[in-house]
């Protein structure tokens, strides 16, 4: 076996009322994957937390290279070799590729005392070559893709010697394509011994690419297992404490009259000649990768990118949907594919974010009537069964299942007639995306036309009826349900 | 019910650093209790204390309007100069160009923040020298005398004992606590401030909101100057200069944050009070001008540290 990395050793770490981590233990060894999985609020992010010093644990003790280190700051984290990589990136935009890898060090001319840039530059693509890719040091960050980013991010961690480097969901927001090419990294990261710690939903990756898996619920370690020894099954029913009968439920309803028909619709640029029609109680997938322009034509439905030419008819009726006041009033709701910044308003209630979309409802006059409110909020959180103490308090404090039931919530309470959603289930917990798949197979039920963008493979292919392929701004083939395999459909997706 | 106490314990602390000063000040000085001292006192802070009303508003949206003092000094230039015409207009038509002229000040300024997408605090700079500029070339840089019965009752004048501009407040701070706190409006105010990207998709017109209060916050301008020139029977390019300030000052001290979504009127007008009485207070005591705008310049100060020092501890709870 080959040398302890790193030593997480019966690590503790309360917040008022909760116990977010209960008598944790994880190694991690040279030149080794370790996944890390279980549902929002397991105790994943907080674990991570300790390790890159932003917060402190109670108790317990933390060895690197089998010596104990005392982390109680980021930069202690980072001097003790260790590395993170949050889901939520932290670079530096506005500045150069070269600029975030050398953070605080960038070389400096021995006699003048200035950055030397050529050296700087120098070494960035020497980093940036052991990754095999080919971003400029010179680009600024801001122009890259997300991918690039986190290529970035790893550079500085290579750059700073790191032992232990830290993947929180790395491929959350990235086409399959490009988490292939992250994994080819995270081989390449293996093979120089650096230790990874690789936080996902995503089972499949995790059984891909990692070599142990720990389970994490309520805080608690449920076990750690050699990959090849575990089955998925029993992972997930590790993570949700109950076994799961299947992955996707059957989502069974009746298909009648055409509600939205799209023809011809053109973003210069982006997406062309995009013309679909959806039927009510259907459900129909557009799925892309990512700068493929699926999520152009999300936008375009709802308001936010504007068309250069095309027709959208509901029920008919031509209708120009300028902006998303115009989208709701035609009883177009929608999941938003940022739940934390376009989907709520973080720093409002539960109750205040569930009427958002709905604010004239609330009372006749121009007051807000509380006691609407109130019946309104309470009715969406035992519908979509939202675990929250009470309405009243910020949405910011929950899970992200949760977050996602009450954007589902807020939209569903403008009862909407067609419902455009992108991405509903990423990020969140095994629980909360049943919960999420069984709303949207009522609602076929009850008629409403679904149009799903999502990246999520298994996702779309058995949730949707019809699976429309868009690369480079076109549609290119049609599926319907059952035609398509997961290997077809990425093939689709991925011809130019 | 964990955000409305904290809400109760914010404005209680305020309205107890209130008490304090008001406790200190009545030992400092025999007068500062007196039945007069009092009136004027809050007859003074009422002009002032109408426009931080509305901003208020602007500042829970994420806004900023610091043209307020060059809008108070152009409107009562604009008043007394149309009153001091040989054949003058009827009085009522002269109260409400004045009122139109903060109102169109405000309409610009939402104009080039909502359409062209203009940073707040740079739009209403450019519109404060420009109205401070505009007050003193209409005024020839004189003041202009305007002796007149409906404005000296608007600023003099008494309902049941109490001055006017003090009802004028208090109606003004009734009206936009309800509309705030109450209303669907007040909502959209907030959302807006929170997160404008998530107001924008829940359907709220974000942009018909902020014109809206640019508007009336220019109208609330107008008003202040409108009191202003019945309190001084002049009007003057002088007028109101550094009023913003203080009226950013009171606002920022009532809780409200910059940074958007956060603030109340309860808050803004404890704020008002703690400027006015601290002003007052040191003046009767003794303090010269020049000595309390250093004070307000701390104040102004220490409301942000006390909010950002708050919120990191929030964060780390």
């Amino acid at each position: 076996m080959k040398s302890t990395l790193l030593k997480m050793s019966h690590i503790c770490k309360s917040y008022p009322g909760v116990k977010a981590i209960n008598d944790v233990s994880i190694d991690l060894f040279a030149g080794e994957v370790l996944g890390i999985m279980g549902e929002n609020g397991a105790g994943k992010s907080t674990l991570i937390k300790l390790l890159a010093g932003a917060e402190k644990k109670d108790s317990g003790e933390i060895y690197i290279d089998e010596k104990k280190v005392d982390i109680n700051s980021p930069k202690a984290s980072q001097e003790n070799g260790v590395s993170v990589i949050y889901q939520e990136l932290i670079t530096m935009d506005t500045l150069s590729v070269a600029e975030n890898i050398f953070v605080g060090q960038l070389p400096v001319n021995k006699v003048t005392k200035l950055i030397d840039w050529k050296a700087a530059q120098k070494k960035s693509t020497e980093v940036l070559a052991l990754l095999n890719s080919n971003i400029k040091p010179k680009s600024i960050v801001a122009t890259l893709s997300v991918y690039e980013k986190q290529i970035v991010e790893v550079a500085k961690a290579i750059h700073k010697n790191a032992k232990v480097v830290v993947m929180d969901e790395p491929t959350a927001a990235l086409s399959e394509k490009d988490s292939k090419s992250l994994f080819k990294v995270i081989e390449n990261l293996k093979n120089q011994g650096v230790g990874i710690i690789y936080i996902s939903h995503r089972i499949e990756e995790v059984f891909k690419i990692s070599d142990r898996i720990t389970v994490m619920r309520d805080g608690k370690l449920i076990a750690t297992k050699q990959t090849k020894d575990a089955e998925k099954k029993e992972i997930i029913s590790m993570m949700i404490g109950r076994e799961l009968n299947q992955f996707f439920p059957e989502i069974k309803s009746e298909k009648k009259g055409v509600m939205m028909k799209v023809s011809d619709l053109n973003i210069n640029g982006i997406i062309e000649n995009i013309s679909f029609e959806v039927k009510k109680g259907e459900i129909l997938g557009i799925f892309g990768l990512v700068g493929s322009g699926c999520l152009n034509i999300a936008r375009a439905l709802i308001g936010v990118d504007d068309i250069d030419q095309g027709e959208i008819h509901i029920n008919g009726k031509k209708t120009s949907i300028k902006n998303p006041k115009i989208a709701l009033k035609n009883n177009i709701g929608f999941i938003p594919i940022d739940r934390k910044n376009e989907g709520l308003t973080l720093n409002f209630s539960v109750k205040q974010n569930l009427t958002l979309q709905s604010i004239d409802e609330l009372g006749s006059s121009f007051i807000i009537q509380e006691s609407i409110e109130n019946s309104i909020a309470e009715k969406w959180v035992k519908k979509l069964d939202i675990k929250t103490p009470n309405i009243e308090v910020e949405v910011k404090t929950l899970s992200g299942g949760n977050q996602q039931k009450i954007v589902l919530g807020k939209t569903l309470e403008i009862n909407p007639e067609i419902l455009v959603i992108v991405e509903p289930t990423r990020g969140i917990d095994v629980g909360a995306k049943m919960d999420i798949y069984k709303m949207l197979e009522n609602l076929c039920k009850e008629g409403v036309a679904i149009i799903l963008v999502s990246t999520d493979v298994p996702e779309i292919l058995s949730i949707s009826n019809r699976v429309l392929v868009v690369s480079n701004g076109k549609i290119r083939k049609e599926f319907k349900k059952g035609e398509a395999n997961q290997q077809e459909l990425l093939y689709e997706a991925s011809l130019n | 019910m964990k955000i409305i106490g904290n809400k109760i314990t914010t404005n209680m602390s305020l309205f107890a650093f209130l008490g304090f000063l008001i406790i200190v000040f009545s030992f400092t000085s025999e007068h500062f209790l007196g039945i007069y001292n009092i009136t004027s006192l809050l007859t003074n802070i009422s002009y002032s204390g109408i426009a931080a009303i509305v901003l208020t508003l602007i500042i829970i949206s994420r806004g900023l309007d610091i043209s307020i003092g060059g809008v108070i000094g152009l409107t009562t230039v604009v008043i007394a100069t149309l009153y001091s015409q040989s054949d003058p207009l009827p009085v009522w038509l002269i109260l409400i160009i004045g009122l139109s002229t903060g109102a169109l000040v405000g309409l610009l300024n939402g104009w080039c923040i909502t359409v062209l997408n203009m940073d707040p605090i740079i739009t209403t700079l450019g519109a404060m020298a420009i109205t401070r500029g505009l007050a003193y070339v209409i005024s020839d840089s004189q003041s202009i005398l305007m002796f007149e019965d409906t404005t000296d009752f608007i600023s003099n004048g008494t309902i049941l004992f109490i001055p006017i501009p003090i009802i004028l407040f208090l109606i003004t701070a009734l009206i936009f606590s309800i509309i705030l706190h109450k209303s669907k409006f007040g909502r959209a105010v907030y959302a807006i401030g929170a997160n404008e990207t998530s107001a924008s998709l829940s359907g709220i017109s974000v942009k018909k909101v902020k014109m809206i209060l640019y508007v009336l916050s220019g109208l609330a301008a107008s008003i202040s100057g409108i009191i202003l020139v019945g309190q001084t029977s002049v009007g003057m390019p002088q007028h109101g200069i550094g009023t913003e300030l203080e009226v950013i000052t009171a606002v920022l001290l009532g809780g409200t944050a910059l940074s958007g979504g956060k603030g109340t009127i309860y808050g803004t007008i404890a704020g008002v009070l703690i400027l006015g009485v601290l002003f007052n207070g040191l003046t009767i005591s003794g303090v010269r001008y020049v000595h309390l705008q250093i004070f307000q310049g701390i104040l102004l100060l220490a409301a942000v540290a006390t909010y950002e020092i708050k919120t990191r501890n929030e964060v780390a709870t």
